[in-house]
């Protein structure tokens, strides 16, 4: 099994990538930080116009829109992670050390949510705080709002991470993984929700679990139950982890 | 030539028995049997494609064999593989780093996949590798020398009985060579085994103890670089006037094999059946001077390995 030690390794790989960290960064704490400054300041200049940046109902869709780039940050730091061995070729020396190759695989993965899920966390946080504190005369979020929003946006980051080390295993190049995944994730599970042909297999689409996981309610209208719907996130992340382990174990370098 | 055989496997540092691995239809190794005792430098000398880094693969657990059993410092190979390993270094084809990362950082991710006592040995390592000044500069800044070296830095975190080092002259100036020439044969002298695949017979010859010889997937010699030498025929070269004629002469002369023009003078090819260098010189000189050849100069040639490798081993074009 993996050890901290390992765990360690795999995210200085990662910090040291000064590019990806401020991308994704800047892909979800600086766009929360950019949209709330924008709200304020349009509220402040014309009242009459545009509403305060906080409240209930500008958290619901705030805290959605931070589900999708949490999304986002996962596949590409995920991604980067699951690949960085294979493509530098450093893989081949670590294999060399006689350490099991699922360790090596599965700290990876730790390394990668060890990135994602403080940095969407803290920007899941920042949403929060952006509601209350610019909610003017609207409605806070409660609290049960507020932890089903933030269990959204951990979910999210923890799905598309542990899929996106999975998948890169797999594949073993960066580039493409990045590029199915986003179209994956942004693309095609929200197409697959309003697919009503599907019926209830529709369950299955990370899209609708999350949803359920964040209280919120999907565009097409899919029931599906929150224990379900946290099944269906791990399913996926066990179904990702895996087939990248096995990849790992198997692959001749 | 197989010269010397050692009857406990598990006192060798590599012993493999049949060992084969096939891509396909092509045999990559065909029935390897090879013998590294420890403590020794062991040169692997093959063309390229020869089948030299398979075997490194093999032995280092990164592809799985088609036929045959391996030995790593007297652990059955693949069930006793992480211990065997946990005391092997080795760079593969050619040292590869996170080039983001800092010599340092590179040499600690690697430290962490081995036991915890690794990363105690960082500043050692680069120290020995004369890196200790650049090591916080990120790799992708190093030359390809550097990275060699650094190369066999990550090699000692392990504190390796085995190191196997692949081509670990690629890049370096000639002082670097000598360098690791002379940290090779340190490794050696504290007791280690290097195992040195390499294309650069000349430097086989001058840091190995013990060689062997592969072509076409097999282990086609296998001894000490005196033995392998030694195995050649021999040759005398004879400086004399009218080569051609003196060459019709001497093909003529019993246990001469072969006599031709060799860069401006005669070399002479002896048989097996050749009598001791005393004897022959003599007859080939009484042969000359009989028939009115004058001699300026003979003198015994000197087969070197890359002599033997060329015998012994299937030339590019024999191939196609």
């Amino acid at each position: 099994m993996p050890d901290l030690a390992l765990i360690s390794a795999d995210l200085l790989k990662l910090r040291r990538r000064g590019g990806m960290v401020s991308l994704t960064l800047l892909g979800t704490l600086g766009v929360v930080a950019l949209v709330f400054t924008v709200l304020a300041i349009q509220h402040a200049a014309n009242p009459a116009k545009y509403g305060p940046a906080g409240g209930l109902e500008n958290y619901r869709g705030a805290i959605e829109t931070v589900g999708l780039l949490a999304l986002i940050a996962g596949v590409i730091v995920g991604g980067t992670a699951g690949t960085q061995d294979i493509e530098s070729g450093v893989f081949r020396d670590l294999a060399a050390t006689g350490r099991s190759r699922t360790a090596l695989f599965l700290s990876r993965a730790a390394g990668a949510l060890a990135m994602v899920l403080p940095i969407v966390l803290v920007t899941a946080i920042a949403t929060a705080a952006g509601s209350i504190a610019l909610r003017a005369d609207l409605a806070a979020p409660d609290a049960g709002t507020l932890a089903a929003g933030t269990a959204l946006v951990l979910a999210a980051g923890a799905l598309s991470t542990a899929v996106a080390v999975g998948v890169s295993a797999v594949v073993g190049s960066r580039g493409p993984v990045i590029g199915i995944l986003l179209a994956f994730f942004l693309g095609i599970s929200p197409l697959l929700e309003v697919i009503g042909l599907l019926g209830d297999s529709r369950q299955l689409v990370p899209d609708v679990a999350l949803h359920r996981i964040g209280d919120l309610s999907t565009p097409a209208g899919v029931h599906v139950a929150l224990g379900i719907a946290i099944a269906v996130v791990l399913g996926w992340i066990a179904v990702s982890l895996a087939a990248g382990a096995w990849r790992t174990k198997t692959r001749e370098i | 030539m197989h010269s010397t055989t050692y009857s406990d496997p598990t006192s060798l540092a590599v012993h493999t028995e049949g060992l084969g691995k096939r891509f396909g239809a092509r045999a990559a190794l065909d029935g390897v049997d090879l013998e590294v005792p420890r403590g020794v430098a062991f040169g692997f000398l093959g063309a390229n494609g020869a089948g030299k880094t398979t075997l490194i693969r093999l032995l280092l657990g990164l592809a799985e064999p088609t036929t045959g059993h391996m030995r790593l410092l007297g652990h059955e190979l693949p069930g006793g593989r992480a211990a065997a390993l946990a005391r092997v270094g080795a760079i593969i084809e050619e040292p590869r780093f996170h080039p983001h990362l800092t010599g340092r950082e590179n040499l600690a991710v690697h430290a962490a996949a081995r036991d915890r006592s690794a990363q105690a040995r960082i500043g050692g390592a680069l120290e020995r590798v004369g890196l200790a000044a650049r090591a916080d500069d990120r790799v992708k800044g190093y030359s390809l020398g550097m990275r060699q070296r650094l190369g066999v830095a990550r090699c000692l975190l392990a504190d390796p009985e085995l190191l196997i080092l692949d081509e670990p002259m690629n890049g370096l100036d000639p002082a670097g060579i000598l360098e690791m020439r002379g940290l090779i044969r340190e490794l050696v002298g504290e007791g280690r085994t290097v195992l040195l695949s390499s294309h650069l017979l000349d430097e086989v010859e001058k840091t190995c103890d013990l060689a062997a010889i592969v072509d076409l997937g097999r282990v086609v010699a296998h001894g000490t670089i005196h033995e392998l030498v030694r195995g050649g025929p021999r040759a005398i070269d004879i400086v004399c006037h009218d080569a051609l004629d003196a060459a019709r002469l001497l093909a003529a002369v019993p246990g001469v094999s072969r006599a031709t023009d060799h860069e401006g003078s005669l070399r002479v090819t002896l048989g097996p059946e050749a009598p001791v260098d005393r004897e022959i010189v003599s007859a080939l000189l009484r042969r000359l001077l009989d028939h009115g050849v004058a001699v300026e100069r003979v003198a015994a040639v000197a087969v070197s390995l890359e002599d033997r490798f060329l015998t012994m081993t299937t030339r590019l074009e024999d191939r196609i």
